[in-house]
């Protein structure tokens, strides 16, 4: 423990105002959401990202146990998610969100413009590396980011610095002298996953009683007796008065969180200075890291003075505004100081905690030497040894051995035996093509369709190798891979960041026999579509030589066409000549199986609990294929792998389409044991349950035209929704006579639409 | 009790734990269970955590334990190296990770095998410390709960300063608030895992960690890497080996009861079906169903679930029989 965390527990041990407090064993996650659960903020808007998503799930689970009133809004995406916290923020209460990695570079545009019009608000950033490729561990690349766009920033090393960071944040946020939008920046899985021993306010009312009644806003767009204009269109030379105004707001946070962490001292006996020291008195050797790594370099630290030598740990708590004055104080007779940052600036020599220490060191004429070695990107564990390498050089460095100024840390050049000897060829014609035949016929103008029956298409190649690490029994691949039988030829597949995705690509490995390409699921179909365009124009030029036209097919979850809809829906209006195909498992599965717009009422996920308070998802499901439907795209259609041979004939069709015409999209209802709480074995059957209750139809919309391709009443088939959500753990509670008005609404919902269908099958005209 | 467990700390002052485990069998909430009777029943210092990764139900995972004297601070974020006890969760993750990597050499190996714990050393070429064989997986069944709980009580065993009493309340806690019924089940679950463990201990002979932990190396570096990541070799996932991820059981090929429908073929989420072309009397070709590439089956049984006939059976796993029946893939990469 640091000296100086001592003393303050020492000193305040006979305070008077120091409160109940509990021990429990919690991670960082936990720790956020228990404080914002505490501090019951009026709203959080949030969209699921790995590894900050826990903290909507805790706080989801604590509001069906009736534990906080926090208005929870899933918003569409991230960006989305920063409006409805700007907007809520603007509208006068308090506010709070969770976020990552591309989530946070999604809402980043919104970022400035909330600091930049001063509506504070508290953000947790759970660090992660930024995409791509993409990787879901922790490193800084996305807190740096951050660095410019006029939020303080506070970091929490462990658990309970997140708590206890997150009281701190709020009351710094709405300080009357500073007014601004704060982040609480923890580590990715070192810290939003690791239980440790924690202590939290026992009462609420403790905590209501540290953070205050909100302070009245002075610009408030629900103060309904005065009017205001908020964020009008301002040039020069007006803006550089704002910016001013708020660069000074900045510059005072670092003694108004001063001020506010000693009186949590108080209260907690926990003290937070805005910079942490370690053995740092008459440190030679320092080595400065941001958050949890600087407490693996700690142990480092006590082997060094017990071998007497004069080493020295720095981290920042108060990241913005940087804490310059205890920089250079803490640093004034250091001779080496190694930076380490888990994030790069590229081309910058250093990245920007170095060049921000350099340049605090240089107003003192200090003499320090300052080392950088960039290290732990895309979440490569920091161990002890690595802490004892950082040290080892700056021992050298001090010895005057010559070290390099700026490194990489932890890199492996690989071993040429393990190099991939040889590229992949493609499929063989004769293994993809002659198996499936779709002619327009002359008379009606309707494609009609032959497909073999499946023991025949074993004999064409999957597009897929075996080896891919999903779930047993998931549902996604027999969806896929039945559609695929129906396409012939060359494909090209671009997969939105997703199960499918995740599990098939993990590196070095990838699962995919025809080539395929990633992008983050706000943008496949538009990457998709550039993809295509350029096909053809380099087609036109001559430059590719192909005889037939290749098949471009985009695969995405219902996740993707949440966040990705603008996308998706652009890229339809625009008719370009590709798929898109939407496996649909009625959730986000990827990310814990929060829950997606395409959820239906009532249905459990991890942020749509079952508890005394909640009972599910709130609102009806989203008709995907109706919503593409109206973009008029030539052919829109639905499928299951129950109905293989149906799945199959519309797979030729969006392909006869998206070679002649224009764009086809089809939604595929794909089973997800895991998160269905079903048996592994039990997909095939569910997906099938849910066409012949009617809530999944089977149909097409070809130019406009519905048909109906599998009617379970002609069939005498049709069976009621319960009997479909009883195949379920997680529909189990609708079935309960507690619930039976939901489950009533949920299924005059599908009744609706079913009937509604049946219109559209009955007149060409709908 | 916290002299007991200064007795057993290494240099730092902690006592270590690495569970080995897949997806879905618990270990991350034996984990929690076990660090939470430390910590919040007895007053230990602990942390608790997991490898985390894009995991999925069925593939390796790791899960750590740290417990210290209660005013030892714990800092180190980083994974386990050098435990003084394993705990393998399944036994197949003895053929396909390094378990027993960094284990003391007078450490503990806890394994979920119906083996003998002379079987375990000669698979894992442990040369000393204690390995206990608990059949947590029988004891799961018979039971009708996790192997986590059975795993634990053989945990809880082999660790002198850990209360039991301990224990038993944290899972009263954890599976009484919503299932009293599950928590009387699981309590009985632990007992017999406590109870139940064959133990046998083999003297070091010098004090070296027998197979020491390396930090993990990818398998392509800078030089070697293609440019941004990409993959030239695709369909190169061929090459894995998912056999670990079944937890018991495996569809059985009837040959002879098959009528090569390809229903299986069809709802197989993992592509293990084999098939041929061959001609029948009038020299028409056909596929037919060859049989089952044991090396990519999850063992989900979706396939049993699909066929018409009696061709595919679930089989209770047992050694050897996957790589006797066996039918490789030809496709390439």
């Amino acid at each position: 423990m640091a000296l100086q965390e001592e003393d303050v527990r020492t000193r305040n041990r006979s305070a008077q105002r120091r409160v109940d407090q509990t021990t429990d064993f919690r991670s960082g996650n936990e720790m956020a959401a228990k404080a914002a659960a505490q501090i019951d903020y009026h709203v959080m808007g949030y969209f699921p990202i790995t590894p900050s998503t826990e903290i909507a799930e805790y706080l989801d689970e604590m509001k069906a146990n009736g534990e906080h009133h926090i208005v929870m809004i899933p918003a569409d995406g991230e960006h989305g998610s920063a409006g409805i916290c700007y907007g809520a923020a603007a509208a006068g209460g308090r506010v709070f969100n969770a976020t990552s990695a591309q989530g946070f570079l999604y809402m980043l545009e919104e970022m400035p413009v909330q600091s930049g019009t001063r509506f504070p608000m508290v953000l947790n950033l759970v660090t992660r590396a930024v995409s791509g490729p993409l990787d879901i561990r922790g490193d800084h690349s996305d807190l740096y980011y951050g660095l410019n766009i006029g939020w303080p920033i506070l970091l929490a090393k462990d658990p309970q610095a997140v708590y206890d960071l997150n009281l701190i944040a709020l009351r710094l946020a709405e300080h009357a002298e500073v007014r601004l939008p704060v982040i609480v920046a923890s580590d990715g899985f070192f810290t939003s996953h690791q239980k440790r021993r924690v202590q939290y306010f026992t009462q609420n009312a403790d905590v209501q009683a540290f953070v205050g009644d909100m302070p009245k806003p002075p610009i408030d767009a629900l103060d309904l007796e005065h009017v205001v204009t908020i964020g009008p269109y301002m040039n020069d030379p007006d803006l550089i008065n704002t910016r001013y105004m708020q660069s000074e707001a900045m510059y005072r946070a670092e003694a108004v969180f001063q001020t506010i962490a000693s009186e949590f001292a108080q209260m907690s006996g926990r003290y937070y200075d805005v910079v942490n020291k370690y053995s740092m008195d008459d440190a030679e050797v320092v080595v400065v890291l941001l958050n949890s790594a600087a407490d693996t370099a700690k142990d480092t630290v006590d082997h060094l003075r017990a071998k007497g030598i004069k080493a020295g740990v720095l981290t920042p708590v108060l990241l913005r505004p940087f804490p310059k004055r205890a920089i250079q104080e803490a640093l004034k007779n250091a001779k080496i100081v190694l930076v380490g940052e888990r994030a790069d600036a590229y081309g910058g020599h250093g990245a920007n905690i170095t060049h921000e220490i350099k340049s605090a060191l240089q107003e003192i004429h200090a003499n320090a030497t300052v080392l950088t070695r960039i290290y732990g990107l895309g979440g490569r564990d920091f161990y002890p040894d690595d802490a004892d390498h950082f040290f080892e050089l700056c021992l050298d460095a001090l010895a005057g051995k010559a070290v390099r100024q700026f490194d990489y840390y932890g890199v492996n050049p690989g071993d040429p035996n393990l190099a991939p000897a040889e590229r992949t060829q493609s499929l063989p014609k004769n293994q993809t093509t002659g198996f499936i035949e779709v002619a327009k016929d002359p008379a009606s103008g309707q494609l009609k369709v032959k497909a073999p029956p499946l023991r025949a298409l074993t004999a064409k190649a999957n597009r897929m190798a075996p080896g891919h690490g999903a779930c047993p029994g998931c549902g996604i691949f027999p969806g896929i891979n039945t559609f695929l039988k129906g396409i012939e030829g060359d494909v090209v597949v671009l997969y939105q960041t997703g199960c499918a995705m995740v599990t098939t690509t993990g590196y070095p490995f990838s699962s995919h026999r025809v080539t395929y390409i990633h992008n983050l699921f706000q943008n496949g179909a538009a990457t998709l579509s550039g993809i295509v365009e350029m096909f053809f124009e380099r087609k036109r030029r001559g430059e590719i030589k192909v005889h037939d036209d290749v098949t471009f097919l985009m695969v995405t979850g219902d996740g993707g066409m949440d966040i990705g809809m603008g996308s998706a829906i652009g890229t339809a209006l625009r008719d370009h000549k590709m798929i898109i195909l939407e496996y649909d498992n009625e959730g986000y599965m990827n990310t814990g199986s929060q829950l997606s717009y395409s959820t239906p009422l009532g249905h459990m996920t991890s942020t749509s609990g079952v508890g005394k308070y909640e009972h599910g998802k709130t609102f009806q499901h989203k008709d995907t294929p109706q919503i593409m439907a109206a973009t008029n795209i030539p052919y829109v259609f639905t499928g299951v792998e129950t109905y293989p041979q149906d799945l199959i004939k519309k797979a030729a069709k969006a392909q006869w389409y998206a070679t002649h015409e224009g764009m086809a999209y089809g939604k595929i209802l794909i089973s997800c044991p895991l998160n269905w709480k079903a048996a592994d074995d039990a997909g095939h059957e569910i997906v099938g349950a849910a066409v012949n209750s009617c809530f999944f139809p089977l149909y097409e919309v070809e130019h406009g035209i519905t048909t109906i391709t599998y009617n379970p009443e002609d069939k005498n088939k049709r069976i009621p929704v319960s009997d479909w959500l009883a195949t379920m753990g997680k529909t189990k509670h609708l079935l309960k006579p507690e619930n039976h008005e939901l489950l009533h609404q949920f299924e005059e919902e599908v009744e609706r639409r079913w009937q509604r269908l049946k219109a559209k099958h009955e007149n060409p005209y709908l | 009790m916290t002299s007991d467990l200064r007795s057993h700390t290494n240099e730092a002052g902690f006592y270590e734990i690495r569970m080995e485990s897949i997806g879905g069998l618990g270990a991350n909430l034996a984990g929690k269970m076990l660090a939470e009777a430390g910590v919040l029943q007895m007053g230990l210092n602990g942390s608790n955590f997991s490898s985390y990764g894009s995991e999925k139900k069925g593939t390796p995972v790791k899960t750590f334990i740290r417990f210290a004297a209660p005013e030892t601070e714990i800092r180190s974020s980083s994974p386990i190296e050098e435990p003084h006890i394993v705990a393998v969760f399944h036994e197949s993750l003895l053929r396909t990770q390094n378990c027993i990597a960094g284990l003391q050499p007078d450490g503990t190996l806890i394994v979920n095998t119906a083996k003998t714990p002379e079987d375990i050393r000669q698979i894992t070429k442990m040369k000393s410390g204690t390995i206990v064989c608990i059949d947590a997986l029988q004891i799961s069944v018979e039971e009708k709960t996790r192997v986590n709980t059975a795993m634990l009580g053989a945990i809880c065993h082999a660790i002198s300063f850990l209360d039991e009493n301990a224990v038993k309340k944290v899972i009263s806690e954890t599976f009484g608030k919503k299932y009293p019924a599950l928590a009387e089940a699981n309590l009985r679950t632990f007992d017999r895992g406590f109870r139940e463990g064959r133990t046998v201990s083999y003297e070091p002979q010098h004090k070296e960690i027998h197979v020491p932990f390396a930090h993990p190396i990818s398998t392509l570096g800078y030089e070697t890497q293609p440019l941004g990541g990409a993959i030239i070799n695709p369909g190169n996932s061929i090459s894995r080996d998912l056999s670990a991820s079944r937890s018991g059981f495996l569809p059985a090929f009837e040959k002879d009861a098959c009528i090569h429908c390809a229903a299986c073929d069809q709802v197989c989420p993992d592509m293990c079906f084999v098939w041929e072309s061959r001609q029948d009397e009038r020299g028409r070709a056909f596929q037919y169903l060859k049989g089952i590439d044991y090396q990519y089956c999850k063992g989900c049984l979706r396939c049993i679930s699909a066929c018409p006939t009696d061709a595919l059976q679930a089989l209770r796993e047992i050694d050897g029989y996957a790589d006797e029946n066996r039918v490789k893939h030809s496709i390439g990469a």
